[in-house]
């Protein structure tokens, strides 16, 4: 959707996940769009590189989310929420409905 | 010239940055050290912020900095002798959604500085306190504040168009001068 303006499918794949989830990690990333892991780890590099991003470690992950400081983060958010608005509806609906609310721990699924 | 080994954040930021102004590369002094400079060394940053107009490719940057022995490692750029190292977005410089109002010169023996006014680096610093509750920033803009005339009318309505003039009011005695 936003190809013609970022040039690069990982970076359209980046931003969009992360405007739909508010925070994510490569791997996961990755294994969403089902694609290769390192092109992600570039654009999430980049991005964050650009104060873009930014990201801390939790763990052994690396969690990134959009940086508050980035100066165009509000309106770079309106343009993803409009490029959102036009994906299929079976995309937008596995991109928002992802549980992020805490699960205590040793409780059955 | 000093040797670059005793140089003072303030003065190697003002030696780089004169540097790269002859190249043609506009940086702004932001961040830790800005608050060393305006805080009279009462806080101590061991990185310099140097923060470009977002126009400058990263291969121009590196090679100015190649020029007085700054090598690119990671994202940082280190000197074999310099105390500090070298950390240069490539910008804009922004204070949460704006550009800052005004840009200082500081002279140096070593050559021209250009930072963050305290008012502006008072807001450099309460960003990270809004938006990652750091307390060492908010410590940091204190500092600023106490040694430094801030205007407060102007922080409260910028913290207002940042979404956070119910934070500002929390901590704006913190940077009052009569605390």
């Amino acid at each position: 959707m936003l190809q013609p303006i970022v040039a690069s499918a990982s970076t359209e794949r980046v931003l969009v996940f992360l405007r739909s989830r508010g925070e994510g990690y490569a791997r996961e990333m990755a294994r969403f769009f089902d694609t290769s892991l390192r092109p992600i780890q570039r654009q999430l590099e980049r991005l964050e590189a650009a104060g873009v991003l930014w990201s801390r470690l939790v763990g052994r992950t690396r969690l990134y989310a959009f940086n508050p400081r980035y100066p165009f983060l509000r309106e770079l958010e309106a343009l993803l929420d409009k490029a959102l608005s036009f994906y299929p509806e079976s995309d937008r609906r596995a991109l928002l409905m992802n549980r992020r609310r805490p699960r205590r721990a040793g409780k059955p699924l | 010239m000093k040797p670059i080994n005793e140089m003072s954040a303030g003065e190697l930021a003002a030696f780089v940055a004169s540097h790269l102004m002859q190249c043609d590369i506009e940086v702004v002094l932001s961040g830790g050290a800005c608050v060393s400079i305006w805080s009279e060394g009462l806080y101590v940053s061991a990185d310099l912020d140097l923060i470009g107009d977002g126009t400058t490719p990263r291969s121009s940057l590196r090679k100015a900095l190649a020029e007085i022995g700054f090598a690119e490692k990671g994202r940082q750029f280190f000197h074999p002798e310099a105390k500090f190292f070298l950390d240069c977005p490539p910008g804009p410089v922004a204070l949460g959604r704006e550009p800052p109002k005004e840009i200082r010169t500081i002279e140096f023996a070593t050559g021209s500085l250009r930072l963050l006014s305290p008012t502006d680096c008072v807001k450099d610093r309460l960003l990270a306190w809004y938006h990652w509750h750091d307390r060492q920033s908010l410590e940091q803009a204190a500092l600023v504040a106490e040694r430094n005339p801030v205007d407060l009318n102007v922080l409260a309505a910028w913290s207002k168009r940042e979404g956070k003039a119910d934070a500002f009011e929390e901590i704006k005695g913190r940077l009052s001068p009569s605390r």
